[in-house]
């Protein structure tokens, strides 16, 4: 059986290869897979979509111990759906037990491609995971909302998405670097990007979880509705003629900075 | 030394510009030769002031510049003496170096390196990069016989290894080609690259096209010993300084000190308004020249390069690039011709000094030899720039209804009130015509 590990070449915005590479939740990706190869004695596939400067993420991986790669040929910026289809097709034969993926690619990946994946080759998926055991079953934490976690046994067939903090990729040993340089990659043909949307909507940054904000409700909204200026109190009960109180309304305006 | 079977003829440490010479040479020679670079592609992790003369490379690469990453070609070239308030500028411009085959020209490093270090691989050496060289391998005799790297399992063997690992080469220490290190031997450089539209650097510059400019500069230090440069790329313009080691830690200043009073000179504040910091880099030049340089071959070791302290820092002259590439060339040349009689001993080495000494490598470090310590030394750093200035400034300083001075009574008074005494303007004078004359 074979361990899958897909990695994302990302070029650079002026796109000088030379400053590309692979999301850190990739290389922890590739990580995952290295040590699930050597746990279960099978081989490690590397393999990728995406244009040649992406055959330095393979060799990176051969060099880091992989024993096959594959690179599908993809200039385009592709959607999910057929990076998936990509990569089942370019794997299909070969007899998978996992595949680790990293959650999502820096340049405003979605995440969707291993869940595309999984469908594709029907296997099982553990998603988004912040934390993988190996021992006799490979045991994953995955991240729920509201700050809750799900331990899962993740049985082969499966795809693993895993966050870039879950392992640190080991560093290529030298007679790995040096093999890797002149090692055969495999390329094959891949899909062209018909199926973009033309329509291209702006950049939406990923939403964030940050922690409730402190104080009640009601004090929140005041201070919102106030620019900051309500949380103290102002009010202070006081018994005035009209006249009095039309001078103290003008004297407060004035004060608050409304004159 | 006797034959043996290693995994490579030659290692080469650093893909820097002496590094990438010396591999072009070996694999052109048939020698199976691989160059280690510590950065993630040749040059990511190298600075310099800006302007390279790649003349040398007529022997290696015909027509180069039709090819060689290059962001202006230098016709301009002045020489500023500063003082807090004034500046005197030489400028010279020659439209001879706008064509084929050019002078100078400037250029970045992470292109220029990467150009040269892909040269090495067409002709046959393999690049390893991101690993870094951290030690050498030796025999029982002392031999140099390869090199470990931080990578695991990471030794190799050679049969010569080059050390280019630029200045402080810990190689070169190891193998104790080095005397006891001596900080004012170095000066630390200091670098913004500021970025300006391209026409605004033209207009600025009074150049067009390709065209560019190279200014170096004395006086604008602070009064820690040193220089300034600014050069001018397509669309940034390289701002530095050099600063004597010692001379910085006694006074207590910091670098970026320094180079901010530079940029608000009057005579430089015009040229860089507007413009936008894109990077600040620093590293330490080897600049004593003759007088700091190590022995340049050990047993199956050749060093080359700022390795070697071969870098000329002479006031208006600034290369290291051209006398990187040029040694690393030969060290490639000797070692290869070395590797084909079989004797890779600090006999079979020799030639390299051979070839260094009758280049312009050692010629020009020979001739030079006392320069750089004149250029920085307190005379021509604290009192002649004022010196110099205060007689131009009183030559064209009409004092109506005085009448104007003689040059000579200016002289005379300027000289005493700079505090200069005969022997030592005699001596310097001296010293500079032997350098420079
Ligand atoms: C501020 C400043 C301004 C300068 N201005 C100019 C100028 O305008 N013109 C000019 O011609 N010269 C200039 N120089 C000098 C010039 O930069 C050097 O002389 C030249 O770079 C020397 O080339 P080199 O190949 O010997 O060393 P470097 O360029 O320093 O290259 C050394 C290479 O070795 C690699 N390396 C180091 N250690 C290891 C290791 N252990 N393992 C693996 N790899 C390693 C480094 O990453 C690097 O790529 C300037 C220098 C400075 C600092």
């Amino acid at each position: 059986m074979t361990v899958v590990a897909c990695l994302k070449w990302l070029t650079p915005h002026d796109a000088d290869d030379r400053f590309g590479g692979i999301s850190p939740a990739d290389s922890s990706a590739l990580e995952w897979a290295l040590r699930l190869g050597e746990q279960r004695g099978e081989d490690v596939l590397a393999i990728t979509v995406g244009p040649a400067a992406a055959d330095t993420a393979l060799r990176d991986a051969l060099a880091c111990g992989a024993q096959r790669a594959i690179r599908v040929d993809a200039v385009d910026e592709l959607l999910s759906t057929d990076v998936a289809a990509a990569i089942a097709s370019a794997i299909d034969g070969v007899d998978v037990s996992y595949v680790c993926c990293g959650d999502y690619s820096l340049d405003r990946g979605t995440g969707s491609v291993p869940a595309f994946l999984a469908a594709q080759i029907e296997a099982r998926q553990a998603l988004g995971l912040i934390e993988v055991v190996l021992g006799s079953d490979v045991i994953a934490l995955r991240r729920l909302d509201g700050g809750r976690r799900e331990r899962l046994r993740v049985d082969a067939p499966a795809v693993l998405s895993v966050e870039g903090a879950t392992a640190t990729l080991r560093r290529a040993p030298l007679s790995g670097a040096l093999a890797a340089r002149n090692a055969t990659i495999e390329v094959v043909a891949g899909p062209v990007g018909s199926h973009l949307p033309t329509a291209r909507r702006p950049y939406r940054p990923r939403a964030r979880v940050l922690p409730p904000p402190k104080g009640g409700t009601l004090e929140r909204v005041q201070s919102l509705l106030s620019g900051g200026a309500a949380t103290k109190s102002h009010g202070v009960p006081v018994e005035l003629s009209p006249d009095e109180a039309a001078e103290r309304i003008l004297a407060a305006l004035d004060e608050w900075g409304y004159a | 030394m006797a034959e043996r079977s290693t995994d490579f003829d030659a290692i080469v440490v650093g893909a820097g510009p002496a590094g990438s010479c010396a591999a072009i040479e070996l694999a052109r020679a048939g020698k199976s030769v691989l160059l280690i670079e510590r950065g993630p592609f040749p040059g990511s992790k190298n600075m310099y002031g800006g302007v390279v003369y790649p003349r040398i490379l007529d022997e290696l690469i015909p027509q180069w510049w039709e090819e060689a990453p290059i962001q202006r070609w230098v016709t301009r070239r002045s020489t500023m003496i500063m003082t807090p308030t004034q500046a005197l500028t030489i400028d010279f411009r020659s439209q001879n170096w706008a064509a084929p085959p050019y002078n100078g020209a400037t250029a970045y490093r992470p292109d220029f390196d990467h150009w040269l270090a892909n040269k090495a691989t067409d002709a046959g050496a393999q690049l390893l990069c991101s690993t870094v060289v951290t030690g050498v391998l030796r025999d029982s005799a002392g031999n140099v016989t390869g090199v470990r790297t931080d990578r695991p399992d990471g030794d190799l063997t050679a049969k010569v290894v080059i050390a280019c690992d630029g200045v402080n080469s810990f190689i070169a220490k190891e193998v104790g080609l080095y005397g006891k290190a001596d900080a004012s031997n170095y000066t630390l450089g200091v670098k913004e690259t500021l970025a300006l539209p391209k026409e605004t650097i033209d207009e600025r510059f009074g150049v067009r096209g390709r065209e560019g400019v190279d200014i170096e500069v004395v006086g604008c230090t602070e009064g820690v010993n040193g220089g300034g440069f600014v050069y001018t790329n397509l669309d940034t313009v390289s701002l530095g300084v050099v600063l004597k080691l010692p001379k910085l830690a006694a006074q207590k200043k910091r670098p970026e000190e320094i180079i901010a009073s530079f940029k608000k000179h009057p005579a430089i504040a015009p040229l860089i308004e507007g413009a936008e910091l894109k990077e600040y880099s620093a590293h330490v030049i080897p600049e004593a020249g003759y007088k700091m340089f190590p022995k340049l071959v050990g047993p199956g070791l050749l060093v080359a390069g700022d390795a070697a302290a071969l870098c000329l820092a002479a006031g208006i002259w600034l290369e290291g690039v051209n006398f990187a590439m040029a040694s690393g060339m030969y060290a490639g040349r000797a070692a290869a011709q070395a590797l084909t009689r079989g004797n890779t001993g600090p006999d079979g080495l020799k030639p390299y000094l051979t070839m260094l000494d009758t280049s312009f490598v050692l010629k020009d470090h020979q001739k030079l030899q006392e320069i750089p310590h004149l250029v920085l030394s307190d005379r021509v750093q604290n009192q002649y720039p004022g010196f110099i200035a205060n007689i131009v400034e009183r030559m064209f300083r009409v004092d109506n209804p005085t009448p104007k001075p003689g040059l000579r009574r200016i002289l005379l008074e300027e000289r005493k009130r700079a505090g200069i005494r005969w022997r030592d303007l005699l001596r310097d004078g001296r010293t500079g015509m032997k350098g420079f004359g």
